[in-house]
């Protein structure tokens, strides 16, 4: 059986959908601020959220968008893979915590900020919080593209442990911070056309000329 | 595996030396690569590290590379490590195979934005590093280097990327995506991941002493590795001897904390128990097992625990070589990898160095003994990585 | 010591980013780990260089740490008694 996309979600600093239909999002409070109003609108209770950098952020909530109806939710599960994609890494943070180990007194390094200059913690937040144990994975490539991420979902549910894989573009740095994420097995087919779901990234990011 | 996945090649960089002969003779002789820092210029120099012996220049005369061209430190250390698997494989220039290169890297060009940066704000002199900086850039370099490669991917999950570069080789192999793969890791030691480690506070400034009772932490290192991994039609067309086989991989999330390992192990447990599956063995099929071992406190008793959980009593040998090479993180997966081939193609068991008191929640202490009880057939390698991302790989003989 | 108690869960409350949580809401003597704040390994660190960038008190071990940080008002007690700044 071909792997097939059920279900699939896209966010931004300012909107969020769900198979392509809009998701509310009531009382954005001020510039910045959309995804501390996107969190409160799926009235979830997950203090850890306010913890996380703005990439872990921007996936932990497309994870929500996606997995909130799942049934059932939070049961362990080995069998269910995370996959991510971006372009900068995690540049955003990285710049952050740079800052912190300028030479010199009055420079404290935080041990909060360094753990999210590692990527794949995005994809541990997700694991975390929903209890997947099964593979994890962060690449690194110029853009999204959903044929590619589908075939290597494809090839991870061939590994005979895997039923399931969150197959994900999060990208955060300056002005382009969007999520295209979706979820990936064999069970459902037909599934959702890739084509309905193959936006094109955003514009190159400033940092690279 | 879905496909029989042969080794036909490594090539490997570390604090013990460049090139394999290096890093065996400084394992089979106890030689530690772990010293006062000496390349990397910080306030930090009281951490003893684990840096490869060579300087920029030095790596880029050896490479032939111009002085005047755009390469950071780790795309140096990665090209040099890739050059030697390459040519133990015998694959050279146009073969009309499609050879993909994967590699972890997550720090990537960070050694020279530290040195730069200020130039980048102020003035143009230094531009073509910023290009250089990202993780992807890295692996485009020593891509470019060698003109060869069909397919290139970066891969960055922290401590266990080249080891995932590896299992992501196998993936591509076995869905007939590319012919040979190139897979291993590559990272320069980097003030900026000092400091993170150091305001974690899992530095020893002693040499590290993994599964130790009074182990302290960990130390830097350096490096690349890689391995050349092909499927056995490409093997038989071109005519290549295999070296030995990946038997088994598999990849699971502790799922319990961004950078704590879990009590019990659970995402090292399941790694190792799915790499055997994943393999058709057995424990007791295992002669060998390269522990992650980082010499931090967590790590150690967690990856213990998980380890007794798999092997029950009868746990083979286990070591952890991080006091010879250091932590070599994102390169951690590769270049363990390569010492475990070493240890199973001439059937010797690595030693725990620095060891001296057992952990009292372990029953079992790691080898300081060179041979192996049984000549070895089936050795694994666990690698893992902040993330709760568990890596355990399972080579075997032929 | 009040007005300590009080700047030290401002404090904390600004470092550790607990969105929802007010002064009022955090009892002196409540265990700040697991129960209580549910804090983990890697607040107590950024605690340990809150201690040191507001305070002026060097922790050299996490395990001092996990002692210090067992409820607010052991904590300002200990940074009244060592406190450089």
């Amino acid at each position: 059986m071909p792997q097939v996309i059920r279900k699939y979600c896209h966010v931004t600093h300012r909107s969020a959908t769900v198979n392509g239909k809009a998701f509310p999002v009531a009382e954005v409070d001020g510039e910045g601020k959309f995804l501390t109003a996107l969190y409160r609108s799926l009235k979830i209770d997950y203090p850890k959220f306010f913890k996380m950098d703005s990439l872990s952020k921007l996936g932990f909530l497309a994870s929500e968008l996606i997995l909130r109806d799942e049934e059932p939710r939070f049961a362990p599960r080995e069998d269910v893979a995370i996959l991510c994609f971006n372009r900068s890494a995690s540049l955003a943070t990285d710049a952050l915590y740079q800052v912190t180990i300028r030479r010199g007194d009055g420079c404290y390094p935080s041990p909060s900020l360094f753990v999210y200059t590692l990527p794949n913690i995005v994809t541990g937040e997700i694991a975390i919080r929903n209890k997947f144990f099964g593979e994890t994975s962060f690449y690194v490539c110029k853009e999204w593209d959903v044929q590619q991420a589908l075939r290597m979902a494809g090839q991870i549910l061939c590994d005979g442990r895997t039923r399931a894989v969150l197959a994900a573009w999060v990208e955060c740095f300056e002005e382009a911070c969007e999520a295209f994420m979706m979820l990936v097995d064999t069970e459902n087919q037909p599934g959702i056309p890739p084509e309905e779901i193959a936006f094109s990234t955003s514009k190159k990011t400033t940092w690279k000329n | 595996m879905a496909k029989e996945i042969f080794v036909t090649g490594y090539g490997i960089a570390s604090a013990l030396g460049a090139g394999k002969e290096a890093t065996l003779s400084a394992l089979r002789e106890r030689r530690t690569g772990i010293a006062p820092m000496r390349y990397l210029k910080t306030a930090h120099a009281e951490f003893p590290v684990g840096e490869v012996k060579m300087s920029n220049g030095e790596m880029m005369r050896a490479l032939r590379i111009p002085e005047a061209a755009v390469a950071t430190r780790t795309s140096l250390m990665g090209t040099i490590a890739v050059r030697e698997a390459l040519e133990h494989a015998r694959i050279r220039g146009q073969s009309g195979l499609r050879v993909a290169l994967i590699s972890g890297v997550t720090v990537g060009g960070m050694d020279k934005t530290e040195l730069y940066y200020l130039d980048f704000l102020e003035n143009d002199t230094k531009n073509a590093y910023i290009a250089a900086h990202d993780c992807g850039a890295c692996t485009e370099m020593i891509a470019d280097y060698f003109g060869i490669f069909s397919a290139v991917q970066t891969i960055s999950t922290a401590c266990s990327s080249a080891a995932n570069a590896i299992m992501r080789g196998a993936m591509l192999l076995s869905s007939g995506r590319a012919d040979v793969a190139v897979a291993g890791g590559c990272e320069c030691i980097t003030k900026f991941h000092l400091n993170g480690f150091n305001t974690l506070m899992i530095l020893d400034r002693k040499p590290c002493r993994p599964f130790d009772a009074h182990r302290a932490g960990l130390n830097l290192g350096e490096g690349a590795a890689y391995l050349v991994l092909e499927a056995e039609d490409t093997l038989r067309g071109r005519g290549a001897e295999p070296l030995c086989r990946l038997s088994g991989a598999a990849n699971t999330c502790d799922a319990y904390h961004q950078t704590a390992s879990s009590p019990n192990g659970e995402g090292a447990y399941l790694s190792m128990a799915k790499a055997l599956e994943d393999a058709r063995l057995t424990p007791k099929d295992v002669g060998y097992i390269n522990a992650h071992g980082t010499g931090t406190e967590n790590n150690d008793l967690s990856e213990g625990r998980a380890i007794q959980r798999v092997f029950g009593d009868s746990v083979p040998p286990v070591s952890s070589t991080k006091p010879f090479t250091g932590h070599t993180t994102s390169a951690a997966g590769g270049v363990e990898a390569v010492i475990a081939l070493l240890a199973l193609q001439h059937s010797f068991i690595p030693v725990n160095l620095n060891f001296e008191q057992p952990m009292p929640e372990l029953a079992f202490t790691p080898a300081v003994t060179e041979r192996p009880p049984v000549p070895l057939r089936h050795v694994l390698s666990n690698s893992f990585g902040f993330g709760g991302n568990d890596t355990s790989l399972i080579f075997s003989t032929l | 010591m009040e007005e300590l108690i009080l700047q030290l869960k401002q404090e904390i409350i600004r470092v550790l980013n607990l969105e929802d949580v007010t002064p009022a809401g955090i009892a002196d003597s409540a265990p700040l780990f697991g129960e209580g704040l549910g804090l983990d390994s890697i607040d107590a660190l950024e605690l340990i260089v809150l201690m040191e960038k507001r305070y002026g008190i060097k922790l050299k071990d996490p395990a001092q740490g996990r002692e210090i940080f067992t409820s607010i008002r052991v904590m300002a007690e200990y940074i009244h008694a060592n406190r450089t700044k």
